[in-house]
């Protein structure tokens, strides 16, 4: 099978708060939401207030945990985190994902 | 001469209670010192993205990007914007952030405090102080005289939005702020940066090391660049103020350590003038038995 992956890495003004491969992410875009999945064209994008989805893929993933205020990491793949922000950027280079986000809080479904 | 000996006693004593406090401070201070400087490195990461960014754009627009943020205009209105801290015990820390200010004001800003154009926003109690007894023509905004019990993108960012809708609507034609540049825990030093209008963002100088990758850009450029430089702005005054907190524990620290240090070398003085007078004090009484004995006898 195919493994498809991306590496995110999600930074607010504070601390990097994800980092790691994902299978997909969903963001609010300024024209309309959107994903991004394996392969997507290069983009940049400003974002909107909303909620970000991010799919995790195979492979180890570092996540800010702010109950405790630690760096944490985990191995679980299909897990889908939802944070909501304010607003933000994204970039999309070779299966590479910059979000660049404030105003972040993280979403529990 | 027992008198004296027990006000050097007591003198010992209270340098003594000093040089704990000192040390105290100086303890705390490093460990808020070592959190704000964790918190200036873990902001470098956005704020380079989100000038690679700004770059990217730029180079694929191939020009100068004009934004509303970047107007010069005649400088009638202005706001100097003092990041100081709230306590003292920091050595020369506020003294040269202040002075730094005022340097800036009295050369390129005199015609504008003249006329009674300047406004002063100051952040943190100490520059406060200041500039409520000295400088009583301006005016003086200490809405985010607080700021620094809250320092997070969500409490700073409203306060840099302001300034930037007063910039937009003519409020003001120029902002400086005047804050502690952060080197290191040893080296801080006072900096005046003009935050509004900013510099023409030139996207060339390194044209070569960006590949031209075919982004989509969304909104078009121009749309984003109006999201961009706003967020550069407000990540820029988030810096002053995490540099002038790093600044401003680095500053404790350096000063309570020599306080601690010349607390230390008073002791050993008063230590010394304290053995002198309790010798001197012996003496005198083996003296006074010696010479009464010496009576007895001879008697």
């Amino acid at each position: 099978m195919l493994e498809f992956r991306m590496n995110v890495s999600i930074l607010t003004p504070e601390r990097e708060v994800f980092q790691g491969a994902v299978t997909s992410v969903k963001v609010p875009g300024a024209k309309g939401e959107f994903q991004v999945l394996n392969n997507h064209a290069p983009i940049v994008s400003a974002l909107e207030a909303g909620v970000i989805h991010i799919v995790t893929a195979q492979g180890e993933y570092r996540f800010f945990d702010e109950a405790t205020g630690e760096i944490k990491t985990s191995t679980e793949p299909g897990k889908t985190l939802q944070f909501s922000i304010s607003g933000g950027f994204i970039e999309v280079l070779n299966n590479e994902i910059a979000l660049l986000v404030h105003g972040m809080r993280e979403k529990i479904d | 001469m027992s008198g004296s000996l027990k006000q050097v006693r007591e003198r010992i004593r209270s340098v003594q209670n000093t040089q704990q406090i000192t040390k105290a401070m100086k303890v705390v201070s490093a460990a808020k010192f070592r959190k704000a400087q964790q918190a200036i490195v873990q902001m470098r990461p956005y704020a380079d993205k989100l000038n690679r960014m700004l770059r990217n754009i730029l180079s694929n627009m191939e020009g100068e990007a004009d934004t509303v943020f970047g107007t010069e205009r005649p400088v009638q209105k202005a706001c100097m914007v003092v990041v100081t801290s709230n306590r003292g015990l920091c050595g020369a820390f506020n003294a040269n952030v202040i002075k730094g200010a005022v340097r800036v004001i009295q050369e390129d800003l005199a015609e504008v405090r003249r006329n009674g154009q300047l406004s002063i926003l100051c952040i943190g109690k100490r520059g406060y102080d200041f500039f409520r007894k000295r400088y009583a023509d301006c005016r003086l905004i200490a809405d985010y005289i607080d700021l620094f019990q809250h320092l997070d993108f969500d409490h700073v960012e409203p306060v840099a939005q302001q300034l930037m809708d007063d910039f937009q609507q003519k409020n003001y034609d120029k902002v400086y702020v005047a804050f502690g540049h952060f080197r290191n825990a040893a080296t801080q030093f006072p900096m005046v940066e003009q935050w509004l209008p900013v510099a023409k963002i030139q996207a060339s100088g390194q044209g070569g090391s960006a590949k031209r990758a075919d982004y989509i850009f969304e909104p078009d450029m121009k749309g984003l660049l109006d999201y961009l430089i706003p967020s550069i702005l407000k990540t820029t005054f988030l810096r002053y103020l995490l540099d002038t907190h790093a600044s401003e524990h680095g500053a404790r620290m350096t000063a309570m350590d020599k306080a601690t240090e010349n607390a230390e070398e008073l002791l050993r003085e008063l230590r010394i003038n304290y053995n002198k007078a309790r010798q001197e004090a012996i003496t005198k009484e083996i003296l006074e038995i010696v010479g009464g004995a010496a009576a007895l006898e001879s008697s």
